[in-house]
């Protein structure tokens, strides 16, 4: 079955009918208005002044659903509420409909200008997406294969990491490591454990890169998310070491533990920001 | 101005506020006998001007200096990379370089600090006890939040903000 492209989304359709109908219903409340009293016609000042309420909640929906909020689009239903409740004559209250129209338009253009897309089920932390995606399914087939304890442990100590809690981190790390039979501890997830361990220890200390630390060796090379440059310094390799030992376990968790992917998915944007880092 | 160990700044727009009705007033009373009979009321009012925003100042200042130990002991130190929706709550330090500072003249500045790992918005609601412009080396100390409380990206609500380096 070809899959159903970006703009063809029923989510994006909506979107688009809604962006729409914020300069349709705003301007149409008050051209309604406008024709009724071209034609002599006396209409409760609230009936079409019911086009710009409208506007301002689609409004407000297109901004609420961006991962950047607009705070001013946000507030606009109150706005309405605010001017087209309080009594008003017919004529004025049609020349604040036309400005509140025309407010509303430019909050619009603003919000599609400033504020960027809106978001997508992976923004909004509902399933994977872009290059964490491509990394979970490129080291899929060497993670499947573990305890799945183990690859719950990394979910714990990924979700405690990004929490801050860097105390709770370590001691889960350290837990794996300690249970862990000498073998495994040659392994790439071991040795993400034990960088993720050693940081979080210094982290919780507040302590400085010490002189010797732990990095992958170039067998893992592969497994890595981010490829070291072989020019960085110390401090670069030091940091990338933990970006790419984060994102080991949560790969790890990710594809071995599927109970945990709830919570791995509420830290997906923490996972993204990892990835992204150069 | 200093009250007790609080170093107290008053806003340029507080200023502004009383210079303009001080203004107000004298021309006012020298130009109606009724404004002149109600001076004694007035007078006062205007200092309030003045008088409320020093209070609002002093009580925050004091309430940062008494807070600022605490977060000294507490807060980690991370990279801005680090910091993320997970950690809303949590007392952090960071350092890094001031790219931008917005609303000083408010006494609520809000600055842009990035370190190699990113940047992020640091938001004070009071004035700081330094002086703080863009290209200043910062260690910062202050609480995870939301932009907008419930929503919006992470930023630090910040306790104390300090230079560590001359630029």
């Amino acid at each position: 079955m070809a899959e159903i492209s970006e703009k063809d989304h029923p989510q994006n359709s909506l979107n688009s009918v809604l962006e729409i109908s914020v300069p349709l219903f705003s301007f149409g409340g008050a051209f309604i208005a406008i024709l009724f009293q071209m034609q002599g016609i006396s209409i409760d000042f609230h009936i079409p002044a019911l086009g710009c309420v409208l506007a301002s909640c689609f409004l407000a929906y297109l901004a609420w659903i961006r991962p950047k909020k607009d705070i001013v689009a946000l507030t606009t239903p109150i706005y309405s509420f605010i001017f087209f409740t309080v009594p008003v004559d017919v004529s004025e209250g049609i020349l604040l409909q036309i400005l509140y129209a025309v407010s509303l338009t430019i909050l619009l253009i603003r919000l599609k200008y400033r504020f960027g897309k809106p978001g997508t089920a992976v923004t909004l932390g509902k399933e994977l997406g872009g290059t964490l995606k491509i990394y979970i399914d490129r080291t899929r087939n060497a993670f499947t294969d573990i305890n799945p304890k183990t690859a719950h442990s990394a979910a714990v100590v990924f979700v405690r990491f990004a929490e801050g809690n860097y105390g709770e981190a370590e001691q889960g790390a350290k837990a794996v490591l300690t249970q862990e039979d000498a073998s495994d501890q040659q392994n790439t997830l071991m040795r993400a454990m034990s960088i993720i361990r050693e940081h979080a220890m210094l982290l919780n200390m507040s302590l400085p890169r010490p002189v010797t630390y732990q990095t992958f060796p170039k067998k893992d090379l592969g497994l890595l998310a981010i490829s070291p440059d072989p020019a960085q310094d110390a401090d670069a390799e030091f940091y990338l070491s933990l970006d790419n030992a984060l994102l080991i376990l949560f790969s790890a968790a990710w594809n071995a533990s599927e109970r945990d992917r709830q919570h791995l998915l509420a830290c997906q944007v923490f996972a993204q920001k990892l990835i992204s880092s150069k | 101005m200093k009250i007790g160990n609080v170093e107290v700044k008053v806003s340029i727009v507080a200023v502004a506020v009383f210079v303009f009705f001080t203004i107000l007033l004298l021309f006012a009373s020298m130009s109606s006998p009724e404004v002149r009979s109600q001076l004694i009321w007035l007078v006062p009012g205007l200092f309030m001007l003045l008088v409320i925003p020093i209070a609002l100042n002093y009580m925050s200042r004091r309430q940062y200096a008494d807070m600022e130990p605490v977060y000294e002991a507490e807060a980690k130190t991370v990279r801005i990379r680090l910091i993320n929706e997970s950690m809303v709550g949590k007392p952090v330090r960071v350092e890094g370089i001031v790219e931008r500072v917005h609303f000083q003249f408010l006494n609520r500045p809000q600055y842009l600090v990035a370190d190699r790992s990113g940047e992020i918005s640091v938001k004070m609601f009071t004035s700081p006890n330094e002086d703080v412009k863009v290209n200043d080396v910062v260690e910062v100390f202050g609480q995870v939040i939301r932009r907008y409380i419930f929503t919006g990206d992470p930023v630090i609500n910040c306790v104390s903000i300090r230079k560590i380096k001359k630029t």
